[in-house]
């Protein structure tokens, strides 16, 4: 059986059975008067009964059900995609304290960083000019109450 | 008819004012702009702007936010062709010929396409409005729950068959997508579904976050794991010489134009995300109706002028609803509807006689914006096909950037960053695994109208199913549906006799 086809395959499942399972702890009522988790209870089914074709095509036909690409040869990068998520999450996460305008300068510095720009003239004026056009742009011209942050801007 | 022509003249006179023509121009700007910017669609778009237009008096404001939605569809397809990121969710199927274009130094002419046949489909749409509104919005008033219903299956069924390489997969997406779609508070009895005590999760899951999440976030992440050299190798920059269409472009193209403005149109007027579905359609009828289907998926110039004049002309017929019922139709126009109603308009079936500047001068800018925007587009082609000499590292921060600031204009919430960073790792994960995001947002925001109409259906024919098959609009969009899924079936039966090889469409082959 396809690997990829096995992992997403049985992910599906399990995200309809959890769907099936918290349906049944609200009420369900009857067809005339359906209750609120009557239609989620039959997605979870309906989605479980999907993923079991998927999985039983996949273990029958012992290749790939989607005339998905053979693999690139281009090489991957999951050290790059963790720093570039974590790098976010970050940001995200001290969003409010740092304000919108630092928070746009650090992040787009982090992350030019990671994705390998290495001049540092270059990646501090772009961060930093970016980051003024966007303060004027959206808080300045277009007043929206974005967070301002400790430095109050 | 004539009553009709005679306040579209007043309409004009309205919208032809120094004032209002200045918002309409500021608008159509913004609208192009927010369109072209990855991760920036029409909602956030307009969400973004409403603050920006308080002090202006209703019908400007109303020009000017009408004039970002139908500008946003304008360049949504740029970023579709340019970069293969939706700049909104109408533009998801442009992206699968347009970007092929591009690949193959064609994005020129898809641009121009775009820009043409949207004008063309803006302008006959609008004068539908003006003329048709009153009887078509009778006959979708006709449409009960379970023509509802059952058109929206038929939605859906369309988008699996015509997404990805199989159905299966489409329909477990849409499946999951109807599932976070009963997240929050029952439309029907007011129980709050998997909020797991959250109460961010009352009101559901930010139909945006999902869509920046999956197509923006998503996208770059799966551009940020190609290795660095990669990352600089694959910008693409067209030739000015090869900016703009051919002869030969315009023939294969006006047929589809004209078709996807009566889709368009057409699917405008009933419920969902108009633009979507009408894309969608489009796309499928020009696949099947062209002598080339095989050519569909690698680069069709039909692929991307049919379905951009859907998506404008559904755009400016979803107006009808909005206007006339007062019930939004669309996400950008549930946006609209929270605009006016912030400026003391309350629309429905007496807001044309009780605003009538507001309702003929809206629609009369809309031919002028539609007419700015061919002009701002169409010379600027090559301007926006700049984008791409942007290299990919500055670019995908800040498409991040955007999308963060984009999310948090909606609502002013840290907690929506979140739900859209959630999003766009599942989006990665789906990318990789090979399926697609288009059926799962179509269904999130079709989901809770759906679940309604077909509790409103039982609720009608006290718990018999056979309602459904009873009304004969909701059975045909049942038989349509149910030849869309034995389209794959046949393909199989014909292939595995050894007839079917020529069958296999590009996105179409081996669905099941």
């Amino acid at each position: 059986m396809n690997r990829d086809e096995a992992i997403g395959g049985i992910l599906i499942f399990l995200f309809g059975a959890v769907t099936a399972y918290c349906s049944l702890s609200i009420p369900l009522g009857t067809f005339r008067a359906a209750g609120s988790g009557l239609f989620p209870l039959g997605l979870g089914i309906l989605l479980m009964g999907l993923s079991i074709v998927l999985l039983a095509k996949a273990y029958v036909q012992r290749k790939p059900i989607s005339e998905k690409k053979p693999r690139s040869e281009v090489p991957r990068s999951t050290k790059q995609v963790i720093f570039f998520i974590g790098a976010i999450v970050l940001a995200t996460l001290f969003f409010k304290p740092l304000g919108y305008p630092l928070m746009w300068f650090l992040l787009l510095l982090a992350l030019l960083r990671i994705l390998g720009v290495r001049r540092w003239v270059y990646t501090l004026s772009l961060s930093f000019l970016t980051a003024t056009g966007a303060y004027f742009l959206f808080v300045l011209w277009l007043q929206i109450p974005l967070p301002k942050g400790w430095i109050g801007l | 008819m004539f009553e009709s022509l005679q306040h579209l003249i007043t309409g004009f006179g309205i919208a032809l004012t120094i004032h209002n023509l200045f918002y309409c121009l500021i608008g159509a700007i913004i609208g192009t702009l927010i369109g072209v910017l990855p991760g920036l669609g029409p909602i956030a778009g307009i969400a973004l702007l409403i603050p920006a237009t308080y002090n202006l008096n209703a019908t400007s404001a109303i020009i000017m936010l009408a004039g970002i939605y139908y500008g946003a569809m304008y360049g949504g397809s740029t970023t579709s062709i340019l970069l293969n990121v939706p700049g909104e969710t109408a533009s998801v199927i442009t992206c699968i010929d347009g970007y092929q274009m591009a690949q193959k130094g064609r994005a020129g002419p898809a641009l121009a396409t775009c820009a043409i046949g949207s004008f063309i489909a803006g302008s006959i749409a609008i004068l539908g409005l003006v003329f048709l509104a009153p009887p078509l919005a009778e006959a979708a008033l006709a449409f009960g729950p379970p023509e509802y219903f059952s058109l929206m299956v038929f939605g859906f069924i369309v988008l699996c068959n015509v997404t990805g390489s199989s159905l299966i997969k489409s329909l477990m997406m849409a499946v999951v997508g109807l599932i976070i779609g009963t997240m929050g508070i029952d439309p029907v009895t007011g129980d709050a579904r998997f909020t797991f005590g959250s109460m961010s999760l009352l009101s559901g899951i930010e139909f945006v976050a999902v869509a920046i999440g999956l197509f923006g976030i998503g996208e770059v992440l799966t551009n940020v794991e190609k290795p660095l050299e990669f990352l600089e190798g694959k910008v693409l920059v067209p030739r000015l010489r090869e900016l703009y269409p051919t002869l030969q472009d315009f023939k294969k193209s006006i047929g589809p134009i004209l078709r996807g403005t009566g889709i368009g149109f057409g699917v405008g007027l009933v419920p969902g995300p108009a633009p979507v579905i009408a894309t969608y359609s489009s796309y499928m009828v020009e696949r099947k109706i062209s002598r080339n289907p095989e050519e569909f998926g690698k680069g069709a110039i039909e692929g991307v002028a049919g379905p951009e004049s859907a998506n404008n002309s559904a755009c400016q017929s979803a107006f009808i609803p909005l206007f006339v019922l007062g019930i939004p139709f669309a996400p950008p126009t549930a946006i609209l509807l929270g605009a006016l109603l912030i400026h003391g308009v309350s629309p429905g079936p007496l807001m044309i006689g009780q605003h009538p500047a507001l309702f003929w001068g809206v629609i009369a800018s809309m031919y002028i914006g539609n007419f700015i925007l061919l002009i701002l587009n169409l010379p600027f082609v090559p301007l926006f096909a700049n984008i791409l000499r942007i290299p990919k590292k500055v670019l995908l921060p800040l498409v991040i950037l955007f999308c963060i600031t984009g999310m948090y204009t909606v609502n002013n919430s840290v907690f929506d960053i979140w739900m859209m960073l959630l999003f766009g790792g599942i989006g990665f994960l789906m990318r990789k695994l090979d399926y697609e995001g288009a059926p799962l947002l179509l269904a999130l925001v079709l989901g809770p109208k759906l679940e309604v109409a077909f509790r409103q259906s039982l609720m009608i024919s006290h718990g018999d199913f056979r309602i459904f098959l009873d009304r004969p609009i909701s059975m045909g969009f049942l038989l349509a549906t149910l030849l869309f899924l034995l389209i794959p079936v046949f393909r199989i039966i014909l292939k595995s006799t050894g007839k079917g090889g020529g069958f296999r469409g590009s996105t179409g082959g081996n669905k099941a």
